[in-house]
């Protein structure tokens, strides 16, 4: 038998790789985005620690921002706050 | 009633995020009332502002006392501490000063925007637990005078004694 396929619709779902958990500054799921955001995705993206802690880019940024540098610590655990590198 | 002096952080709006976030937190005390057994939420004509009742933990000093916890929360929670008083009759405890004010770092130096009001409340019964005798801080009536009705949160605290 040969099938000649006029048309597909390709569908496709994505997820972060940051479990079912919620981010534990805004408490918004990480499938969903910060309270500062409306579309989840590429434009509110989620970063990770050294420590292994995700968090909304947006939400982590805020509060290392307001810290002195010797106060930036994981939320989470306390660990000195480093972004990890990932591709 | 001693309400526990005035907060400079309490006339300001709460940010979009501050608003999610407390709802969030309500949203649990409701579902799963209450979320640790002994504690109770009252919301007050405030956004801002809630009383919690703590019960004393069993084998404690404490044990079945009740009292209550005034949290106000800042324009820009969790990024910043909310400030937490007991109401009086407060308990009668090493780290508790007598108008309310409490000694315990995570409301001041250690806080993180990971804790709750949940959590707070946790670290605060833990804390009363600790005790093994009833009695104010060695320091009390010079604290009190010196600070003069300012939020705790500008207290600057020396969070020396890990051990009551």
């Amino acid at each position: 038998m040969k099938l000649t396929i006029n048309k597909v619709r390709l569908v496709a779902a994505w997820t972060w790789d940051a479990g079912d958990d919620a981010c534990g500054i805004c408490r918004n799921a990480f499938d969903g985005c910060c309270p500062d955001c409306n579309i989840p995705g590429d434009a509110c993206p989620l970063v990770w620690g050294n420590c292994k802690h995700p968090f909304h880019l947006h939400c982590i940024s805020k509060w290392i921002g307001a810290q002195s540098s010797e106060q930036q610590k994981c939320p989470m655990c306390r660990q000195d706050w480093k972004f990890e590198a990932r591709k | 009633m001693n309400m526990g002096g005035p907060s400079s952080h309490r006339r300001k709006e709460l940010t979009r995020v501050a608003q999610r976030r407390l709802t969030r937190e309500l949203a649990e005390w409701s579902v799963k009332t209450p979320p640790v057994p002994g504690m109770s939420v009252s919301e007050t004509d405030r956004v801002d502002e809630w009383l919690v009742t703590v019960t004393g933990a069993a084998g404690s000093v404490y044990e079945n006392e009740q009292y209550i916890l005034r949290f106000v929360f800042p324009a820009d929670y969790p990024m910043e501490a909310p400030e937490v008083v007991f109401l009086q009759p407060t308990p009668r405890h090493p780290h508790v000063y007598s108008n309310g004010h409490i000694c315990l770092n995570v409301l001041y130096d250690g806080w993180s925007p990971a804790l709750t009001v949940t959590s707070v409340c946790l670290s605060i019964v833990s804390m009363l637990s600790s005790a093994t005798k009833k009695g104010v801080p060695p320091d009390n009536d010079t604290y009190i005078r010196n600070c003069q009705g300012r939020s705790p949160k500008q207290t600057r605290w020396m969070f020396h004694d890990d051990h009551v």
